[in-house]
């Protein structure tokens, strides 16, 4: 498990509706407003390579010093940004797509807005446990 | 890609990478030249830079080519030397310093990202990123491993002042003097020497100076000697037009006198002999220079062979030298020489020579490891390949190469590398490669904070100018550079880098991105001691919900702090903290309705006004009302709410604490604004334009004295939402607004909160629905009016039901005028009622009890007002001024439940106001009544004689403590006669009923009427026994007496709720009241009295009941010889016709066992359980003697028909038929025939009856019973057989 991981999942309008920090890395008050301004720049990289590629593991598109950000691009243009200073690409691939599904599944909810915050605690807690799965 | 070096970078290098040329002069020299304001470096300076002089050079190559632009640098010795690292670094800060001062005033920050990005982009990107990038390329001038900053010649300088000119030239060129790069062997110290005579006209003639040219040019050579005369001008006096020296000169020092004593023939010497200079002198010297070294390097090192013996060669050294700089290279070494060909042909713009010889040299100092030299070389290559425009991706990889290897030589190639990446990024910048552009300058950061700082910013301006737009990246990029501006106390720059960001993240959900910028940027304001502006930003974060708790707390402790570092009251207009719910904004106001109690303002208007109805007065009065209004007020105030003056307009509002910390509110109040009608002061109608401040300004003042606000302070733990009711009493009549609220948070801030422009979710009360939200807040007030108080005393709030007991209103008028034609309504009169006024002080509960000697004829006089729920007091009652009036009112408890009251009191005034005539009081309670005792009745006919009843009643105490003593039933009406069956005693020895105890008791009952049919002339009442005592008989208490003033009146509510008549028409249903008490002695010692509990049963009959009864009547045993003819018997049946109506009755005999038995069974099973209620369910009781006569009919024809086989049959007709008329009586004959001897049961016949109404007014509840079908009830028969045998 890495130390240090924030995970975002931005909607379309660049506004995010899930965040969780899921590092194992004790948490620092200024950390998380660090890990939002480093993602929130990245957000310019992805709009650059989205529309390159087919595929929806977009890799290791940005970096700040030892930080790097991963992101999946959605067929919806959500984007799921994660933070981490490891490189297990193949790890965070995996949970991406699985995070994909739960994402799928709280769509499919038809109490839910697309774009909307998710406040689900199933939700929350299913992300974490992927996160120390696979990160 | 336009000419590379017209770009910016291609400008810099042409400016920087130039001859250098050393000057050397004596002191008088300076003077001579300082009189006009300026050094000699100063005074040459403008005129070394050449753009359009044509030059043709000769390098390497055979073919000349011609130079257009060539310009020297002038350097006097003691500067040709690396710059001090501390004082360099003082210089830039310097720099810095003075553009955040100048940038920080008059900074104007755009709002809008789309603002930022219309701008050109000249505009965008300050200009004195520029300056600052020169400034720090220069820090690194005169490096050792640089040929290009090494002097290319030496300008010696004597002024004609100076004693022995010729010697003090051969003294200026000592050595001991000359700077480190010379002396130490990094340059070649047999440098072209250059010799100027400067004459200063001032001192003396012409003469003088030309005698000592000659001997200079025969000390030093023909060429090489110059002479200048200058400071022609006497009086110092001449303007230039176009300064030529302002840009050179620091701004400290004031420009104007530049130069005044240099006229225009000086100036033209001086152009002249620097011209001369270059072209005739420095570049011939450059080219031959280049000529001969390249010859040299062709001889060692071009060529295969030389090649291979260079590499050879260099391996062998390898082991050897292993210091961190490489080796020591000399200027005669072959290394340095190739360096100093490539710099030079560089400056003579011969970049393919350059480009090859800087090849050459990379290759020898890689192997050699001089990395240092390495990265020198290979920069320049890169430079060279820009310059050329040949190989983008070789000058990308050159750069990239060089910084790479700056980079790891660390700290010693710290600002080379800062150097060499300020190349990079500017050549990629020169590509419109913005992005990597940005990516070199965040690698230039490093150790030097401010520089790092400058970077940054410089890096968020290449993402801010790329194509499209980066604005995530520009806005990162600055929040960064302002956090390093911030370490190196540049506050000003931290503060305008982040202010330029706030486009950037304006209106983010980022929150915590939004919260950093805003509460950093509110410190550093307060750092710098702008409070005010410092708040407005602190304000943005002071809601931050999402935030730690921690953080949160440190959010209002610097908010706090930095408002109270203001020394002010801040007056905030969109304060969030407490947040404000406006759609919880209730308004309660009183025109001419008021409300006794918070809890009746808060009941729906709808409800009142369904209870105001009919006694307001009707829409005809309202519309004169209306017009009468529109007569006095303007009409644009018509539609304004109309208040009291004096009497307090009440405001909810819901205050809630967004954030997890304890939070203080203090002194909430309303803002309002009272202005006198414009109708009467037409010159106060400006009082409504007033701004806020005079709004503030007036309330303090005048206003104080006409408006009384109320104010409230509260705290708020983390997350708790509060409604807080805030008052406002005009004092004075006027136009009253209510502006909005103001309250104090932790005693520090003022927050404002207008309502004007939000919509109000007011409690409706005006009958006009459609307002304006503005119009909603706008008040008329008028003049004081007479306002009733009112009361009900000891109202209980939670009792059993049943309960009775008197209460006593009380109406208070605190006003100088009375009120008079009272009404009053309540809602639910089967719990209130209004007494007459002498009950006021009757005792209870014997005034209850029965009166013998009172005449009853006041019964029932106000049972009409009653079902109307609308009681008028009496004319002549007014509530006087400064008085109170107490009314009696009747309180019983019908109902279990949670009962609301509602009570209105309408009253008018006379003559104090034309706009209102009328108010009413509205009273609200809420009472819980338990249930108590569940009383039931039943109630069936004997069948042997119909007028009498058996009345069976049934109580259980449903209460889990308390213990009712019996005391009474009553039947209600004068023509039932009630007896106990049996005495009281052996049912219930101790007369009470505790907690869950049921009584079950019998009662005969008897219809008085009937049973006196003779006569009906009135018995006296004291004969009557309506009553029946249940509890101690030897009690001589008087019974309650139903038939009087609350028992009946409530009697009659429980009549008429239940959906039946008043009038107790039917005389087969009978009502009854149960009474019991409560005695309350053991808790409550001063109120001995119990408790009256009373019981209402309407519409109690017998389940079975018909108007029709009849009864067979006959022998009961018959002897009979069997042997004869067959046994005839004779019975007679007496029908009686207890109604008001015709009956026809049909009768109907059946003769088969069988068919009886059918129909029996039949009958039973068709019959709904409704007609037997109770009664089969009871369990048989076996020490009463009392069986009812229903049950032995479904359970005797069983067990019989087995036994009457034996057949009889009916003789005579099967069906009679006969018209009753009513209330009459009538006889049949009937007859059996009998054939074997047995008991048998005549029931198998059936009555039809009909009854045909004689007046269809009245008897309704009989119309729908008119017709029915009774069942034979048994009658038993023995017949023998006679003993006698013939």
């Amino acid at each position: 498990m890495t130390s240090t991981a924030c995970f975002i999942i931005v909607s379309r309008n660049d506004i995010p509706i899930y965040e969780a920090e899921v590092g194992s890395a004790a948490k620092r008050e200024d950390a998380a407003q660090l890990h939002q301004f480093v993602l929130h720049a990245a957000l310019d990289i992805v709009q650059d390579l989205a529309w390159t590629t087919s595929a929806m593991f977009l890799k290791a598109i940005d970096r700040f010093n030892d930080l790097v950000v991963s992101v999946y691009v959605t067929a919806g243009h959500t984007r799921f940004m994660l933070l981490h200073d490891s490189r297990n690409e193949d790890g965070i691939k995996s949970f991406f797509q699985e995070v994909h599904e739960l994402y799928i599944k709280i769509l499919l909810n038809p109490l839910y807005l697309p774009g909307s915050r998710i406040t689900s605690s199933h939700f929350d807690t299913k992300v974490r446990a992927l996160a120390r799965k696979y990160l | 890609m336009a000419d590379p070096a017209s770009t910016p970078l291609g400008k810099m290098l042409l400016e920087e990478i130039t001859p250098v040329v050393m000057v050397l002069c004596t002191p008088y020299v300076e003077e001579s030249c300082l009189k006009n304001g300026l050094s000699l470096i100063q005074l040459l300076s403008p005129f070394c830079d050449f753009t359009n002089i044509d030059v043709p050079v000769r390098t390497a190559s055979d073919q000349p080519y011609r130079l257009r632009k060539f310009k020297l640098r002038l350097f006097y010795s003691s500067d040709i030397r690396q710059p001090n690292l501390e004082v360099a670094k003082e210089r830039l800060k310097k720099v810095i310093t003075h553009v955040g001062e100048k940038n920080f005033l008059e900074s104007s920050d755009p709002s809008q990202v789309n603002n930022l990005l219309s701008r050109p982009e000249s505009e965008m990107l300050p200009s004195w990123f520029q300056f600052f990038n020169k400034e720090l390329v220069r820090t690194l001038s005169f490096s050792d491993h640089e040929a290009f900053d090494h002097p290319v010649a030496c300008l010696l300088v004597v002024s004609s002042k100076d004693d022995e000119p010729v010697n003090r030239f051969v003294d200026l060129f000592n050595t001991n003097k000359l700077p480190s790069l010379l002396n130490d062997g990094a340059m070649d110290p047999k440098i072209m020497k250059h010799y100027l005579l400067l004459h200063d006209n001032q001192d003396g003639p012409f003469n003088k100076a030309t005698k000592l040219l000659a001997d200079m040019r025969n000390a030093f050579g023909q060429n090489d000697c110059q002479i200048i005369c200058f400071n022609s001008s006497q009086d110092g006096k001449i303007h230039h037009q176009d300064n030529p020296w302002a840009p050179f000169k620091s701004d400290a020092l004031p420009t104007e006198n530049l130069g005044g004593f240099l006229n225009l023939d000086d100036l033209n010497e001086i152009k002249d002999f620097m011209q001369e200079l270059s072209s005739k002198h420095i570049i011939p010297y450059m080219e031959q220079k280049i000529r001969v070294l390249n010859q040299q390097v062709s001889a060692t090192r071009k060529g295969f062979r030389n090649q291979i013996k260079n590499l050879w060669w260099r391996k062998g050294k390898e082991d050897t030298i292993d210091t961190p700089n490489g080796p020591v290279y000399t200027f005669n070494s072959i290394e340095s020489q190739i360096r100093i060909l490539g710099d030079y042909a560089f400056m003579l713009g011969d970049y393919e020579l350059a480009l090859s010889n800087y090849r050459l040299i990379s290759t020898d100092y890689k192997l050699d490891k001089a990395w240092k030299r390495y990265a020198g070389v290979q920069e320049m290559m890169g430079l060279t390949y820009f310059l050329l425009d040949q190989s983008r991706k070789d000058a990308e990889y050159c750069m990239e190469n060089a910084f790479n290897t700056y980079l790891k030589l660390g700290s010693a190639g710290r600002r080379n590398t800062t150097r060499c990446g300020l190349w990079w990024a500017e050549m990629l910048k020169t590509r419109d490669q913005l992005k990597e552009a940005a990516t070199v300058y965040f690698r230039i950061c490093g150790e030097d904070t401010l520089h790092s700082a400058v970077m940054l910013e410089q890096a968020s301006f290449c993402y801010l100018l790329s194509k499209p737009p980066m604005l995530h990246k520009y806005g990162f990029h600055l929040v960064l550079s302002g956090d390093h501006y911030k370490k190196c106390d540049q506050i000003k720059h931290a503060i305008r880098t982040y202010r330029s960001a706030i486009p950037v993240y304006k209106g983010t959900t980022w929150s915590l991105i939004k919260d950093h910028v805003h509460f950093h940027i509110g410190q550093w304001y307060a750092l710098l001691g702008m409070y005010d502006v410092a708040v407005t930003h602190m304000l943005e974060v002071l809601a931050s919900t999402h935030q730690s708790k921690t953080t949160q707390e440190l959010f209002l402790r610097d908010f706090l702090q930095i408002v109270q570092k203001t020394g002010k009251t801040f007056e905030v207009l969109k304060l969030q903290l407490p947040v404000i719910n406006i759609s919880s904004l209730k308004v309660i106001f009183e025109d001419q309705r008021t409300n006794a109690s918070a809890a009746a303002a808060r009941v729906k208007e709808s409800l009142w006004r369904s209870l105001e109805e009919d006694i307001i007065p009707s829409s005809t009065a309202r519309s004169n009302w209306l017009e009468l209004q529109s007569k006095i007020m303007p009409r644009k105030y018509k539609e304004s709410n109309i208040c009291v003056a004096g009497e307090a307009l009440k405001v909810d509002i819901e205050f809630k604490n967004p954030l997890q910390i304890p939070i203080s509110v203090s002194s909430v109040s309303l803002m309002c604004e009272l202005c006198a009608n414009p109708e009467e002061d037409a010159n106060s109608s400006n009082n409504e334009v007033q701004n806020n401040e005079d709004r503030t300004s007036t309330s303090s003042g005048d206003i104080n004295s006409c408006l009384i606000l109320s104010e409230v302070d509260f705290s708020l733990e983390g997350g708790e939402t509060t409604v807080v009711q805030l008052t406002v009493t005009p004092r004075i009549e006027g136009i009253l607004k209510i502006v909005g609220v103001k309250w104090k948070l932790s005693s520090a801030v003022v927050g404002l909160c207008n309502f004007e422009f939000n919509p109000v979710n007011r409690v409706v009360r005006g009958r006009r629905k459609q307002h304006s939200p503005s119009s909603d807040l706008k008040f008329l007030v008028i003049k004081s009016l007479p306002r009733l108080q009112g009361f009900i005393h000891s109202l209980p709030e939670k009792t059993y039901a049943g309960d009775l007991r008197p209460l006593v209103l009380e109406l208070s008028n605190q006003s100088k005028s009375p009120v008079k034609n009272l009404k009053m309504k309540i809602s639910n009169p089967r719990f209130l009622y209004a007494g007459n006024q002498k009950e006021l002080n009757a005792d209870f509960p014997a005034c209850l009890k029965k009166k013998m000697n009172v005449e009853k004829s006041g019964r029932h006089a106000n049972v009409n007002k009653t079902l109307q729920n609308l009681y008028h007091f009496p004319e002549d009652i007014s509530v006087q001024e400064e008085t109170s009036l107490s009314w009696p009112l009747w309180f019983h408890a019908a109902v279990p439940g949670n009962i609301p009251l509602y009570i209105t009191i309408y009253y008018e005034m006379e003559g104090v106001s034309s706009i209102m005539k009328y108010r009413t009081l509205r009273m609200h309670y809420n009472l819980q009544v338990l249930p108590s005792l569940d009383v039931s009745f039943q109630l069936s006919t004997r069948p042997s004689r119909s007028q009498e009843f058996l009345l069976r009643m049934d109580v259980v105490n449903k209460t889990s403590s308390e213990c009712f003593q019996v005391h009474q039933l009553s039947s209600v009406g004068q023509q039932w006669e009630i007896s106990l069956l049996q005495p009281v005693d052996s049912i219930l020895p101790s007369q009470s009923l505790f907690a869950g105890q049921s009584l079950s008791c019998f009662f005969m009952l008897k219809d008085r009427r009937r049973s006196s049919t003779s006569e009906d002339s009135i018995p006296s009442l004291s004969h009557i026994q309506s009553d029946v005592r249940l509890g101690p008989q030897d009690n001589s208490e008087a019974f309650f007496d139903v038939s009087s003033s609350p028992l009946a009146d409530f009697h009659d509510c429980e009549r008429s709720s239940r959906g039946m008549s008043s009038q107790v028409g039917c005389e087969y249903k009978v009502d009854f009241v149960f009474i019991t008490q409560l005695l309350k002695g053991n808790s409550d010692s001063s109120s001995n009295t119990p408790l009256v509990f009373s019981h209402h049963a309407c519409d109690c009959s017998p389940s079975s009941m018909s108007p029709i009864s009849w009864l067979v009547d006959g022998p009961r045993t018959i002897q009979h010889n069997f042997s004869a003819p067959p046994c005839e018997v004779n019975l007679k049946m007496t029908i009686t016709n207890s109604s008001d109506a015709i009956a026809s009755v049909h009768i109907n005999t059946f003769d088969s066992p069988s068919s009886n038995n059918q129909l029996i069974n039949d009958a039973t099973t068709s019959q709904p359980p409704e007609h037997q209620s109770g009664w089969s369910e009871i369990p048989i009781v076996n020490d009463t003697k009392i069986i009812t006569t229903e049950a032995l009919t479904t359970r005797v024809p069983k067990s019989l028909s087995l036994e009457s086989v034996p057949q009889f049959i009916w003789s005579g007709t099967s069906s009679t038929k006969l018209v009753l008329q009513p209330r009459s009586t009538a006889e049949i004959p009937l007859q059996i025939c009998v054939f074997t001897p047995g008991i048998y049961d005549l029931s198998n016949y059936i009555l039809n009856w009909n009854l045909t109404p004689v007046n269809d007014g009245e008897n309704q509840g009989e119309a729908n019973k008119s017709t029915g079908v009774c069942q034979g009830y048994p009658y038993y028969l023995s017949v023998l057989e006679s003993n006698f045998k013939d």
